[in-house]
């Protein structure tokens, strides 16, 4: 005779093991539900989950005075590190570089007043035989400009700000994304691609009439 | 045995170490803190990353089991000691207890005990069992599985399932070895009614499979409430940089990932020739009639290689099941068991300067 049987009568053993085996399986079939049932930020959503994006959002911006020019060589490290939102990697010595499929930069305006002009210096990263990379720009949503960037050279792009984009507050969110990105290795993950490096980066109020056009999106 | 094999793998690590250092033994535990140590250690002082994390990284820490950490953390709670050290010294105990565990596993056959525990203790991945990661525990929980199936004691198999699930991922499978062995003894026995009859009809046995996997339930439970994402040990694979691909291709490129000079192989190349020698061990465990030993390391190998080829030595070298078959064909004749132990012994010097070196096959 077992020692449980000494205590408790056989049928009443086997009727509390069932019961602990329906209910290890009640418990185990509702934490998977739970975990197939995620209660999730449509940022964790997108990056984690439904892999629609390579540029995880982070609650980081940092205040800006238009006119400043922030370095995001070495030099300026400390500066630019809290308008890095996602997707990027350094700096290094020629600047930082997109990590991913897409880029963004926070900045929260001190002193917000349209029209504005944002300016960046980039360059874009080459593996023969690919020349090009194209860049899409879009502020706080809105799709901005288009650009290619064509051999190794450093290049200054320059877009408008739309009026729009101010409305709801002082903050702009500047996406850049890149649908010619290299991956590393033909079986790297997209979070690997590179693209650009961004040299500088600085807004200014632009002269009225001097609004530069919205670049066309290039043919694929 | 294993005292005196884990006196002779301190020997040579320290020695491997110390090798163009000058040596001092808080810089060995450094030295020998590789890859996933750091997440470990990390984990064991801090805990882990809610969401946000706190350092606005990608990489959260759920990726990393808990019941390691949570192990490490105990002991270095218990005995004051910093979490490095604490993290060595449960290294170095669940390594030492695993290789007790292995002598019935064994048969008792003491040159196949020998050897396995030169592999384990002084052997060429020794660092592994030795430093901060989950070899030692994973290797000690699936040894204590099999045992208790060879024993057929379905429940403590089970507990012990429960814990490995709470080790690695991977370690949930072994559900699958316990079911197997289940299946084997309904045959023997005969019983007269179908397997699902039978099985209903053996409440222990219910409760011995549903208690398998809760160590990863329970840590699922934990990351939906703290991450809100049960699943966030998988879906942060993708911040490492670990996609969904073709096994076969991730073998191919490693194969053929040939070195720009000499003849040693690259470290694609090591990773693929282990994983395809642990897949042929697997072979040799169904050709032996080992059929839920084999379909549990089948699987820990070729999930792994679903996303690439990265640490697939380590989780090749920590299989239980393909360690305790290489010892006993090993230690077969008595010329290959020594030359096989003198083997063993002077690849730990050269290994150990690898790992400390970085060498990306030993990830």
């Amino acid at each position: 005779m077992r020692w449980s049987e000494q205590f408790v009568s056989p049928s009443l053993m086997g009727a509390a093991t069932y019961a602990l085996a329906i209910s290890l399986a009640v418990v185990e079939a509702g934490i998977l539900a739970a975990a197939l049932l995620p209660n999730v930020d449509s940022d964790y959503r997108a990056f984690y989950i439904d892999g629609t994006t390579t540029c995880l959002n982070r609650g980081v911006s940092a205040d800006y005075s238009i006119g400043e020019i922030v370095s995001f060589r070495r030099d300026g490290a400390k500066r630019a590190k809290d308008f890095k939102v996602c997707g990027w990697s350094g700096p290094a010595g020629d600047g930082t570089h997109s990590l991913g499929e897409s880029s963004r930069l926070r900045v929260r305006l001190t002193n917000a007043r349209s029209p504005i002009r944002a300016t960046l210096e980039i360059a874009p990263v080459l593996r023969p035989p690919q020349d090009r990379q194209r860049v899409f720009f879009s502020i706080n949503g809105i799709p901005t400009h288009a650009t290619t960037l064509i051999g190794p050279d450093i290049r200054s792009v320059s877009l408008d700000v739309p009026d729009s984009a101010l409305v709801k507050g002082p903050t702009l969110e500047l996406d850049l994304s890149y649908p010619d990105a290299i991956p590393p290795t033909r079986s790297a993950s997209a979070i690997y691609k590179r693209a650009i490096k961004l040299t500088s980066f600085r807004l200014n109020f632009a002269s009225l009439g001097q609004q530069i056009p919205t670049g066309s999106i290039p043919p694929n | 045995m294993p005292l005196a094999f884990l006196v002779i793998g301190y020997g040579l690590r320290y020695g491997a170490y110390s090798f163009g250092h000058t040596p001092s033994f808080a810089d060995y535990l450094q030295s020998l803190c590789r890859w996933d140590c750091s997440w470990y250690v990390r984990i064991a002082t801090d805990g882990y990353d809610g969401y946000p994390t706190a350092n606005q990284t990608n990489v959260g820490r759920w990726a990393f089991f808990p019941l390691y950490p949570l192990m490490v953390r105990t002991v270095g709670t218990v005995f004051q000691l910093e979490i490095l050290s604490a993290a060595v010294l449960t290294s170095t105990v669940l390594a030492c207890a695993a290789c007790l565990v292995a002598w019935p596993l064994l048969g008792k056959d003491s040159r196949a005990y020998a050897l396995l525990c030169a592999y384990v203790l002084s052997g060429p991945l020794s660092f592994h069992f030795t430093s901060v990661l989950t070899e030692p525990l994973f290797l000690l929980l699936t040894s204590c599985v099999l045992l208790a199936l060879k024993r057929s004691n379905y429940l403590a198999a089970g507990a012990f399932s429960a814990l490995l699930s709470a080790t690695r991922l991977v370690g949930v499978f072994i559900v699958l070895a316990s079911l197997l062995k289940i299946y084997q003894d309904y045959r023997l026995q005969r019983p007269g009614k179908p397997f699902a009859y039978w099985i209903l009809g053996k409440p222990q046995i219910l409760v011995a499979i549903l208690i398998s996997p809760a160590g990863l339930f329970a840590y699922m439970l934990y990351l939906r409430v703290t991450v809100g994402d049960g699943l966030a040990f998988g879906h942060v694979q993708r911040a490492f940089g670990r996609v969904a691909g073709n096994p076969i291709l991730f073998l191919w490129e490693g194969l053929s990932a040939v070195p720009a000079e000499g003849w040693i192989p690259s470290p694609p190349q090591w990773s693929a020739l282990v994983a395809v020698g642990g897949l042929f061990m697997c072979v040799l465990l169904a050709w032996r009639r080992q059929y839920g030993a084999a379909l549990f390391c089948t699987l820990c190998i070729v999930l792994p290689l679903f996303t690439n080829l990265a640490s697939i030595v380590r989780y090749v070298g920590g299989l239980a099941p393909i360690l305790l078959l290489g010892a006993q064909i090993l230690s077969i004749r008595t010329d290959v068991f020594i030359v096989v132990l003198l083997l063993l012994l002077a690849s730990c010097y050269l290994l150990t300067q690898a790992w400390i070196g970085g060498h990306l096959a030993l990830v």
